[in-house]
């Protein structure tokens, strides 16, 4: 590489008075974090696969749905959750985890001594995000299952109660599942221990559990982080939960703040690790 | 200003720095010696925040570092040339960085001018050479037009004409009154573009004075090997001569 320039830069004389302040704030390093996450090509493919999933599960499982004519259509359209939640639990697991895969972390932690801001920005950043696709995703499943509803008859009026639970809770799901993933990808900053991590919690041990049930395996199931998903579980289904469980039944919201207070505890661990720790 | 007091880094049963003391003045270049695994990165890492000391102190004209409101004003930091996400491009890597101390799009651009990277800065960092990716962490550490830089191995990767470059630039910064902290194992630059030299082996100062005055008898590498030949971590040995033992690398 030839030309470059030899000069050194010159101390720059500066504004007597500028209202602004010179140094870090949270709002800057919000609008730092929000850069890192749309400078990234593959967040846009992420989102993209993630949308697709969760209409292209919605469709597929509506296909094989047997509901009664003029039940609520809102359990074809978020069904696609299942999926798609691994989306979200991958887009929280890579801005948490990749910092540190990368080296980034070197250039961020110089720039915010402080850590925790970084940590902070990193969350709401990530939640937006999340909320962001979510509500496209559903937009999506919704307008992939319209057919499907309008074969068998089914209703989807926002103004029935339990439709709407049943909406905003893939909306809110999804952004829960997000979060844990940030926290287990700051926490362990790995992209690939924070995804297995994420996996078991979610899904697999949940059925594993599901294998040997009783007081102490349907307890345990109850509180894993995979009980946020009650929240766009029916009426129905969760009666049918209750019925087959020995265990808590947590309803709907109690299910969700299971899965908050998982998200909140990561968060919380990855904080005093970075907080206490070093960087490298 | 860079001031380390009696700074000791422990890793588990490790001791990676030991009691080091030293200072790196404004308006100088010091360079700072020593073997690899001496302790020369965990020092900087410490100067700069990274990492918690296990005792004693580094501070920036005065403060912690961490204590600093604005400290990519204060002090400009590379460390490592993959310090960059390989999916960013070199633009948004260096805004990203800018944004948290409400740095404009004016001074990125005067940068990436000054670091010569206008043609590759919308190309993807991991597509970089090592050379690029010196530049690029020149240029993280100019954003903030800071008044002490901490250069780990700024030339390393750098083609003959970026090693001129980066020598003019340091002495350049340095004669505008700014600190710069300079690691390198290449004496032959050093000797050119530092005023002073701090040695470390084994996370222990061995010497620290100008470098007249160090090379004074010979050359500053004669010095240097003098200086570290009881700290030198790993040794290589030439061909035919294995199965003699390290002389100062026995572990």
């Amino acid at each position: 590489m030839g030309g470059v320039p030899a000069t050194a830069t010159a101390r720059r004389a500066r504004p007597a008075r500028d209202p602004r302040p010179r140094g870090v704030t949270l709002g800057r390093v919000v609008a730092s974090e929000a850069d890192k996450l749309t400078s990234l090509r593959s967040t846009g493919w992420l989102a993209l696969a993630t949308v697709a999933a969760a209409a292209a599960t919605a469709w597929g499982l509506g296909m094989f749905a047997r509901p009664e004519p003029g039940a609520s259509g809102a359990p074809i359209a978020v069904a696609g959750a299942v999926l798609s939640q691994l989306g979200f639990l991958v887009l929280g697991a890579r801005t948490g985890a990749d910092e540190y895969r990368s080296g980034t972390a070197r250039s961020t932690f110089a720039a915010v001594p402080r850590r925790l801001p970084v940590l902070a920005g990193q969350a709401l950043v990530t939640a937006a995000a999340a909320l962001v696709v979510a509500v496209i995703a559903l937009g999506a499943a919704v307008a992939a299952t319209a057919g499907l509803r309008a074969a068998a008859g089914l209703a989807l009026d926002v103004t029935d109660p339990e439709t709407a639970r049943l909406l905003a809770g893939f909306v809110l799901h999804q952004t829960g599942v997000a979060l844990v993933g940030l926290g287990l990808g700051a926490l362990v900053r790995r992209p690939d221990a924070a995804l297995v991590a994420g996996v078991l919690a979610l899904v697999v041990l949940d059925h594993l559990l599901a294998t040997n049930p009783g007081r102490v395996a349907d307890t345990a199931r109850a509180l894993l982080p995979g009980a946020g998903a009650r929240v766009l579980l029916d009426d129905g289904r969760l009666d049918a939960l209750a019925a087959g469980s020995l265990g808590p039944h947590p309803g709907p919201w109690s299910g969700y703040l299971v899965l908050a207070a998982w998200a909140a505890a990561l968060l919380a661990a990855a904080a005093y690790r970075l907080r206490r720790g070093d960087v490298t | 200003m860079i001031e380390v007091a009696a700074l000791t880094k422990r890793y588990g049963p490790t001791t990676a720095v030991d009691g080091l003391t030293f200072t790196a003045r404004a308006g100088a270049v010091t360079g700072f010696l020593g073997p690899n695994g001496a302790g020369k990165s965990t020092t900087m890492r410490v100067v700069v925040g990274l990492e918690r000391p296990t005792s004693g102190t580094a501070t920036v004209d005065g403060r912690r570092y961490a204590d600093l409101p604005a400290p990519l004003r204060t002090v400009g930091v590379m460390l490592d040339a993959r310090s960059v996400h390989p999916g960013r491009t070199a633009f948004r890597h260096l805004t990203a960085l800018a944004r948290t101390h409400g740095i404009g799009r004016a001074r990125v651009d005067e940068v990436i001018g000054m670091t010569g990277l206008e043609s590759v800065a919308g190309r993807r960092a991991g597509t970089f050479s090592l050379g690029m990716g010196q530049r690029l962490g020149i240029a993280a550490a100019l954003l903030g037009d800071p008044g002490t830089l901490v250069l780990d191995e700024p030339v390393n990767g750098l083609d003959p004409d970026g090693v001129l470059w980066v020598r003019r630039l340091v002495r350049d910064l340095a004669a505008e009154g700014r600190a710069v902290l300079l690691s390198s194992h290449l004496m032959h630059e050093l000797a050119l573009c530092a005023d002073r030299v701090v040695v470390i082996g084994r996370g222990r100062l061995l010497a620290d004075a100008p470098v007249a005055e160090l090379a004074a008898d010979g050359s500053l590498e004669d010095a240097y090997l003098r200086l570290t030949a009881g700290a030198v971590e790993y040794q290589g040995r030439a061909v035919g001569e294995a199965g003699t033992t390290a002389v100062g690398g026995a572990r």
